[in-house]
């Protein structure tokens, strides 16, 4: 294990094995093009995946605000929801073209988010989260009585195109970015700040940053991520109407799937999610019924007994049985043993 | 005029539901700081036990009450020993996630159950007064009547007996109850046992009024937060103010703003909702305990 530990060290393992996970997933669709009707991989598989990969981005975006700033959003799929009606509408009654409408539909989401943020970000703890959850059904609501723009209850058809590798490839691409921006952000002195914001709001306040600002930034960039999710959705799906797209659970898989991942962790949230859609599929498939009620279930387990996530407790700090474990491994692989560990903390100790 | 005093009419007897609906969750939020995101869904096991009595044995509604109230005093009894106590300490985030897992699961089980077709229950009380030019459905008149005397009732009880000012106590300072002597674990146990038996009581009153369906529980919990939001954390007056405020709200703009308006209604107390949080979120009538920060 620790010469494991070393090797994945020293050759950068980690970084060929997520060239190698990105080039696997490019190539997937390939033989859709060379050799359609050996069916090797089929359309219901790339649909599926792509499925997943939003689900990847809307839990990163959630993570941004959740995660990062420590602010919980119960409603954040109501930016989903407006990416996806700003795109209908524009499509649905505008006759724009896809590309045009699904920019509306972020800029809609963008504008509501700062907002919407400017007023709610000023709220702590609950009442945010509360305050959101409102906005979240009152927008749906809203929509359903918009009814000339909007279609009300019986909703919009899109033009239907069913090109599925083409928003698989779009998906792939849109996700590697987010994760990647979001990567970025972790490792700047913005995202620092957001942390700062997290652990003491107060304090961060008293050393000068403008936390506001901050917030309703990352709160609009997390918007805007999920507005175009939500067009993408649309034009795949091409029918929306407001119970489909401001679905209940919406915003309950995203937060599952971070907290599930690893609550404020880049790679949390993609695993989290990973894993999230593979249960369900797996319960989609063998227990459609009850899917809802285990997954509420899954839901109560993991917060009672694996508050800090999958990855959360291999983390060595977490105090988790698993990531003591880990963090020994790590120091071994340092070439520390417990007594120099011990003589290091013991130096650096105040006198 | 008619048109104007009938809309005040029906206004107020939602109002009195609403308060009598949001009395669990301000209570509950008030002395354990447990925001109850399932409490939508124990109105609706209640609406659904007094319809099954109903039913199967052809109970008068209100009668159900007495089946209820006991009923879910035991199960909320339950659900605070086995769930609620480990989340208590914990970040507010914890206590949201499980009762919004919990709330899932009750609402699907009773779709699973009861399928999701809306459900009415029958009453004698099926005729109306008619005052002036305005009708008042009897039904309606009970359930407003029942509502105050339960607020009453509670209220007296928080104020006068012994049991009741041990639970204002360990909501105001908590370690200084426990000093004196309150068993904290015991007085929030029969708490939210209370809580939730008062929450589904509503449910049995709002059961004879409207349809009933196993998805009805989100808008109500939402209006509830709404509701305690305007009154303050606790504060039963605030609540019975606010749950007034509210449906006289949702019932003016029903019958004022033509076409629409009937959504429109709806959508106003979300709306009110995050209005009053932002302008003022201690609450318009002060509060059982600080806004947490």
């Amino acid at each position: 294990m620790v010469k494991f530990v070393q090797a994945w060290r020293k050759y950068r393992l980690g970084k060929w094995a997520l060239a190698l996970l990105i080039l696997f997933l490019f190539l997937l669709p390939v033989p859709q093009f060379v050799a359609p009707e050996a069916k090797l991989v089929t359309n219901s598989l790339l649909f599926s995946l792509t499925q997943m990969f939003m689900l990847i981005i809307l839990a990163s975006d959630w993570n941004l605000i959740g995660g990062f700033t420590g602010y919980y959003d119960f409603g954040h799929a109501v930016f989903f929801g407006l990416g996806a009606y700003g795109t209908g509408v524009m499509m649905a009654q505008m006759g724009w073209a896809f590309v045009p409408a699904l920019l509306i539909g972020a800029v809609v989401a963008a504008v509501f988010a700062i907002l919407l943020g400017s007023a709610t970000l000023r709220l702590r703890g609950a009442y945010f989260s509360i305050a959101m959850l409102g906005a979240f059904v009152a927008v749906r609501e809203i929509i359903r009585v918009l009814r000339p723009i909007t279609g009300g209850g019986s909703g919009l058809t899109l033009p239907p195109y069913l090109n599925r590798p083409l928003f698989y490839y779009v998906l792939l691409l849109f996700m590697i970015f987010v994760v990647w921006v979001i990567w970025w952000i972790r490792r700047s002195e913005f995202g620092y700040t957001l942390i700062a914001i997290r652990e003491d709001e107060v304090g961060a306040e008293m050393r000068g940053i403008n936390t506001t600002l901050h917030k309703i930034v990352v709160f609009t960039l997390a918007a805007t991520f999920t507005g175009l999710v939500g067009g993408l959705w649309a034009y795949q799906n091409t029918f929306i109407d407001p119970d489909v797209v401001f679905f209940d659970s919406r915003t309950l898989d995203m937060v599952l799937a971070t907290l599930l991942g690893g609550l404020g962790t880049v790679t949390g949230p993609v695993l989290g999610a990973v894993l999230i859609y593979w249960l369900r599929d797996v319960l989609w498939a063998n227990f459609l019924q009850y899917h809802l009620i285990i997954q509420g279930l899954v839901l109560i387990l993991i917060v009672l007994f694996l508050p800090e996530g999958v990855l959360g407790s291999f983390d060595p700090n977490s105090g988790t049985r698993i990531g003591g474990w880990v963090g020994k491994i790590l120091r071994e692989a340092d070439g520390e043993t417990e007594e120099t560990a011990n003589a290091a903390e013991s130096v650096e100790a105040p006198v | 005029m008619n048109q104007f005093l009938q809309a005040s009419v029906n206004g107020i007897t939602l109002g009195g539901f609403y308060a009598v609906m949001v009395l669990g969750f301000a209570i509950i939020w008030g002395v354990m700081g447990v925001i109850n995101l399932a409490h939508g869904e124990f109105v609706m096991v209640g609406a659904y036990l007094t319809w099954f009595l109903n039913k199967q044995y052809g109970w008068e509604p209100f009668l159900a009450l007495l089946v209820v109230f006991p009923v879910m005093f035991v199960m909320g009894y339950l659900l605070q020993k086995i769930l609620i106590n480990r989340i208590i300490d914990r970040s507010y985030l914890i206590s949201l996630l499980v009762t919004f897992g919990l709330s899932i699961i009750i609402s699907n089980s009773f779709k699973l159950m009861f399928s999701a077709t809306p459900r009415t229950v029958d009453t004698v009380l099926s005729s109306f007064w008619r005052v002036g030019g305005i009708t008042i459905p009897m039904a309606k008149s009970v359930v407003l009547i029942m509502s105050l005397l339960m607020m009453a009732g509670l209220y007296l009880f928080l104020q006068h007996t012994r049991r009741g000012k041990s639970i204002r106590a360990a909501a105001q300072n908590r370690e200084a109850a426990r000093i004196v002597g309150i068993e904290i674990a015991a007085v929030y146990a029969f708490t939210f046992a209370l809580a939730i038996a008062f929450t589904s009581a509503s449910g049995t009153l709002i059961s004879p009024i409207q349809p009933i369906f196993p998805f009805m529980g989100p808008a109500l919990t939402l209006k509830a937060f709404a509701i305690t939001a305007i009154a303050g954390l606790g504060s039963i007056p605030g609540v019975l103010l606010g749950g007034l405020l509210l449906g006289l709200i949702e019932v003016f703009v029903a019958t004022y703003v033509p076409g629409i308006g009937t959504n429109l209604g709806v959508v106003a107390s979300y709306v009110l909702l995050v209005v009053v949080l932002v302008v003022r979120p201690q609450g318009l009538f002060g509060s059982l305990r600080p806004a947490e920060g």
